[in-house]
């Protein structure tokens, strides 16, 4: 599959808005939280402006709620629209999961039963969701901490047949698939195995923590050893696919964290033939929305 | 049952359980020799209580230098046990801060703490207010001299006006700057105070003499120039009340709190 690569990116976080925008540093891209500029003006904008003009994008949201028995939120939809709009970012994503119920939201993303009921009722919501946007979507796949008992499938299964079904493509998180394999006690390789790589455009990266004999995705310390070696394991079963690292405590300067996405570089140069970015960055041009 | 209300009760049960309601969530979760169904759903639940209680220090962390940390996650608890969230965006989860504050003992026999988590819920909105171009001075120039009567005042969306019954303001200063907060004292009247954000973005915030307060007050509710200045001859004579008038204007002008002038 010849699919675009942005390159390698990073989670734009508030912390960093200054660095960025003062010494301009080297970053293929940026992903944004949609919902933190879901916001009706003044510095969050301002900054994703001034940010967007120098860099490309990519939207990455927390609260669609796809998984979800509730109606999809409509006013969301519009402001996630509106901020389509304004950002004109290369995709967007959320998470295959669901936030909230009888309008109660966590703001967690709670996982789903994998079963053929559920693989439907969220294919019918994401293809309504894309009709609205005009564009396919991403979906990710979570951590979780939980299996239902009336679970029937192998996660990545239930990954691949919604994103066949609905026509839309897998933002694979490395780090989340780690996390999961620990906490459900499969081999994370057998979860790459099993992704269909037409669909995959994206990969997260991340750190986490150890509580007891679970694992968090805290998102808070750097991208560990075995994390590395699942993306270099990765990489050479999909090929080359755009990276960023997400980290959301714990938030190093700038600097430090762009030495970590330069081990990211550095993995995927190692492992990958040049031919293999060089059609990929080719194909940067044709977009994909 | 049909397959959709299969789901819908297997989430309304999980979120019963995350949220400390009647759950029997552990018998739909598998236990492992590494961790039992309820020692796996007590991750979702610890998860949800921390991650409103960080959207709120977030937004009220002048009030939480006031209380200190015990106190702070007394109002965090009680806040979350009577405001279950109904937001998409964490950005908004902690509006109600002040009314729980004003209404609920024993935090009410406290007054500052509803008028501290007014102000910072203020501060928060005016951050993030919607733009719009601001007025200048030389728009007035424009200004064709039958118009000014019927002139009306579009303000910026970040313009709030706040009551305040004590010293909250100073106190807030106070704890921004990282200093030892003044004693609470009641006002002899309700100061009306006016925030807003300028053009660099940065919200400011100053107190109200009665004349520009009801002077503004009538602009806000969309009230013409002419209506303001019978107003002020409550204060003025009526040789003084045209240039208090103006004068109000021009330094809501210069002060970057008007949108728009309509004529």
């Amino acid at each position: 599959m010849s699919r675009p690569f942005l390159g390698f990116g990073l989670g734009l976080r508030t912390d960093h808005y200054q660095h960025i925008i003062e010494h301009k540093p080297q970053v293929d891209w940026f992903e944004i939280i949609s919902e933190n500029y879901m916001v009706p003006g003044g510095k969050p904008l301002a900054n994703l402006d001034k940010i967007r003009a120098d860099y490309p994008m990519v939207m990455h949201g927390v609260s669609m709620s796809v998984g979800s028995t509730d109606p999809l939120n409509q006013k969301y939809l519009q402001k996630l629209k509106q901020l389509v709009d304004r950002v004109e970012p290369h995709w967007l994503s959320d998470h295959l999961c669901w936030t909230s119920v009888d309008h109660v939201n966590s703001h967690d993303l709670l996982p789903l039963p994998y079963e053929e009921k559920t693989i439907q009722h969220i294919v019918d919501r994401i293809s309504q969701v894309q009709d609205y946007l005009g564009r396919q979507m991403l979906i990710e796949n979570l951590s979780s901490y939980v299996t239902y008992n009336n679970s029937v499938m192998p996660e990545w299964d239930f990954v691949n047949e919604i994103a066949k079904r609905a026509g839309c493509y897998i933002l694979l998180d490395i780090n989340n698939i780690f996390v999961s394999a620990n906490n459900h006690h499969f081999a994370p390789r057998d979860y790459i195995d099993g992704i269909d790589s037409d669909r995959v455009m994206q990969f997260h990266l991340a750190g986490h923590s150890y509580n007891g004999e679970m694992i968090i995705d805290t998102h808070d310390h750097d991208v560990c050893d075995p994390v590395w070696d699942l993306y270099e394991y990765a990489l050479q079963r999909f090929g080359a696919v755009s990276t960023m690292i997400e980290r959301d405590d714990n938030i190093p300067a700038f600097p430090e964290l762009r030495k970590e996405l330069a081990i990211a570089e550095k993995i995927a140069r190692n492992t990958l033939t040049k031919e293999q970015l060089h059609l990929s960055n080719h194909s940067l041009l044709q977009g994909v929305a | 049952m049909s397959e959709s209300e299969q789901l819908h009760d297997l989430q309304k049960n999980f979120m019963n359980y995350v949220t400390g309601e009647d759950s029997d969530m552990v018998d739909k979760i598998e236990s492992t020799p590494a961790l039992s169904a309820k020692g796996r759903l007590d991750i979702y639940a610890y998860a949800y209580k921390s991650r409103l209680k960080e959207a709120i220090t977030t937004d009220y962390d002048k009030l939480h230098s006031y209380l200190g940390d015990e106190q702070f996650d007394t109002v965090m608890e009680r806040y979350i046990e009577k405001y279950p969230s109904h937001i998409t965006n964490l950005r908004y989860y902690s509006i109600s801060m002040s009314e729980l504050l004003r209404e609920e003992s024993p935090f009410n026999q406290i007054p500052v703490l509803a008028e501290l988590a007014t102000i910072e819920a203020a501060f928060a909105d005016s951050f993030d207010a919607e733009d719009h171009r601001f007025v200048i001075v030389n728009d007035l120039a424009g200004l064709a001299p039958e118009a000014w009567a019927t002139l009306q005042l579009g303000f910026q969306k970040s313009v709030q006006i706040l009551a305040m019954e004590h010293n909250s303001f100073a106190i807030w200063k106070a704890l921004s700057d990282e200093e030892t907060p003044p004693e609470p004292t009641k006002s002899e009247q309700t100061v009306m105070w006016i925030m807003w954000r300028r053009s660099d973005l940065v919200s400011r915030y100053r107190a109200l003499v009665e004349p520009e307060y009801e002077a503004l007050k009538l602009a806000k509710e969309g009230e013409n120039f002419s209506v303001i200045c019978e107003k002020l001859l409550d204060f003025f004579s009526e040789e003084e009340t045209p240039m208090k008038a103006v004068g109000f204007l021009q330094s809501w002008i210069e002060e970057e709190m008007l949108s728009e002038l309509r004529t």
